[in-house]
């Protein structure tokens, strides 16, 4: 039992750089065999390196979230799986583990937390207001991640159970509105405080600018994103600033 | 830009871990441009300079949802490079050359992102014996291939912005009239607030998380004209 604790002690630091070894022809899978490999050390000498193999083939989904494949693949295969069904197990999981973790942390945790922070900085909060963002979602992080792996071991093959945990549903749907509420709160405030530096005329015009921006942005959002617009709005300025002395 | 070595040598550490923070190790949002622009300008001395290009770039980053293998621009090391950039410059010019120069080392940082996938993907797919095999060493020899590249990348990202930021003022600062600095400084903040609208829009939705964000963005006008009324 301690034996285990250790393995999933060491698996859980190696999800931590589940991604370090990124790349189009297996996505995330080696990084999943590292995270895996040391849940898979008791097994049998026939069974290990197979395991190991089966561990780093193609796998995609939320960073965070991999931990429930890691320690259901590993379980599944302590209980005597077949391959196949190791591998069903694993493209079974890919879809919904990247859809929840999107949308629990991509598009909820982490752009309300972003947002309070911007607002909070734009009000005056400083440096105190980044320092408590990186320990909130940080707590939210290294549990979400320690959780999934213990999940992940606990059910094994029947691991989308897990999925339903109303925790894990319920934080999903509030997680949603409160984002939107974050956002919405910040963006006039965080506008506010980036405009101070200027003078009246030239807030004005910087408004106006925004909201042409805003504007071109949500009409040909398809065709550009924004670093290739502030870069073509920001060639403009220097074109004008330099025919306009 | 005339810094001493030693802020240099940290600005390009800072840039690093900041870099393989986004994707490799370990994820946990010292990538975020708020975060890396505090600390590069506490590193500088100059923190209200940092946490501003910090909300800048930040904003800049409500336009990417990081969801499967989609390609995206790297706001981290831009930050630090921008941040380096705006303290050697005052006021809005500094914001405005920052800013352009945190927007290229952006641009040249997803691009690097985009190579070392690619040459990952080289690596993993000439050692597909050793991996289907099972070799746990082999494994592990790839995926830590993998981290080293992707930290020797980050450090080239901030190295090269850093580089922008050092020839930013001799070459556009002293060629910038007084309203050519204001007009790059209005450019690039609009284009700021402007991407971060239509991200957060986009990640709304048109669904009922709408009135939510309504709601908000009524809560966040009431406290801007609070706060005016009070000044």
């Amino acid at each position: 039992m301690a034996s285990m604790k250790v393995s999933l002690a060491r698996a859980l630091l190696r999800l931590f750089a589940v991604q370090g070894s990124y790349n189009y022809e297996r996505l995330l899978g080696v990084g999943v065999g590292v995270a895996e490999e040391p849940l898979l050390r008791d097994l049998a000498d026939g069974k290990y390196r197979p395991a190991v193999a089966r561990g780093a083939h193609f796998f995609n989904a939320h960073p965070y979230l991999i931990g429930l494949a890691v320690g259901a693949a590993a379980r599944a295969e302590h209980d005597g799986a077949s391959p196949d069904q190791v591998e069903r197990l694993r493209e079974a999981l890919c879809g919904p583990l990247g859809s929840v973790g999107d949308r629990l942390v991509w598009a909820g945790w982490l752009p309300f937390l972003s947002a309070l922070t911007l607002a909070a900085v734009a009000l005056g909060g400083g440096w105190i207001a980044v320092v408590s963002f990186l320990i909130v979602y940080n707590i939210g992080h290294v549990a979400l991640r320690w959780w999934a792996l213990k999940a992940g071991w606990t059910h094994g093959a029947r691991v989308s159970v897990a999925l339903h945990h109303p925790v894990l549903l319920k934080a999903t749907a509030t997680l949603g509105p409160a984002m939107a509420l974050a956002v919405g709160f910040a963006l006039p405030i965080t506008a506010q405080y980036l405009a101070a530096p200027f003078g009246s005329w030239t807030r004005l015009a910087l408004a106006l600018a925004a909201v042409v921006a805003f504007l071109m942005l949500r009409v040909f959002g398809d065709r550009l994103n924004g670093l290739r617009f502030a870069l073509g709005l920001s060639a403009l300025a220097l074109i004008a600033g330099w025919i306009w002395p | 830009m005339n810094l001493p070595v030693e802020v240099l040598i940290a600005l390009l550490v800072w840039g690093t871990l900041v870099g393989v923070d986004l994707v490799s190790l370990p994820q946990m949002m010292i990538a975020r441009p708020i975060v890396a622009g505090a600390v590069a300008g506490a590193i500088l001395g100059d923190i209200p300079t940092g946490l501003r290009l910090g909300v800048v770039f930040e904003l800049m980053q409500y336009d990417i949802l990081p969801v499967g293998a989609v390609r995206y621009p790297e706001y981290g090391p831009a930050t630090v490079a921008a941040v380096a950039t705006a303290h050697s410059s005052a006021g809005v010019l500094g914001l405005g050359l920052g800013a352009l120069v945190g927007l290229v080392t952006g641009l040249a940082g997803g691009l690097t992102i985009n190579v070392l996938r690619r040459v990952n993907s080289r690596v993993v797919h000439n050692a597909a014996a050793a991996l289907e095999s099972g070799n746990p060493r082999a494994l592990l020899r790839v995926h830590a291939g993998g981290l080293l590249r992707d930290a020797a990348r980050a450090a080239l990202v901030t190295a090269f912005g850093l580089l922008l930021a050092w020839l930013a003022r001799p070459l556009l600062a002293g060629a910038l009239t007084v309203r050519g600095a204001l007009l790059l400084a209005v450019a690039t903040v609009a284009a700021a607030i402007a991407a971060g609208s239509a991200g957060t829009l986009r990640l709304v939705g048109k669904g009922p998380n709408l009135v939510w964000f309504a709601a908000g963005l009524g809560g966040g006008l009431l406290v801007v004209a609070g706060v005016a009324w009070l000044r």
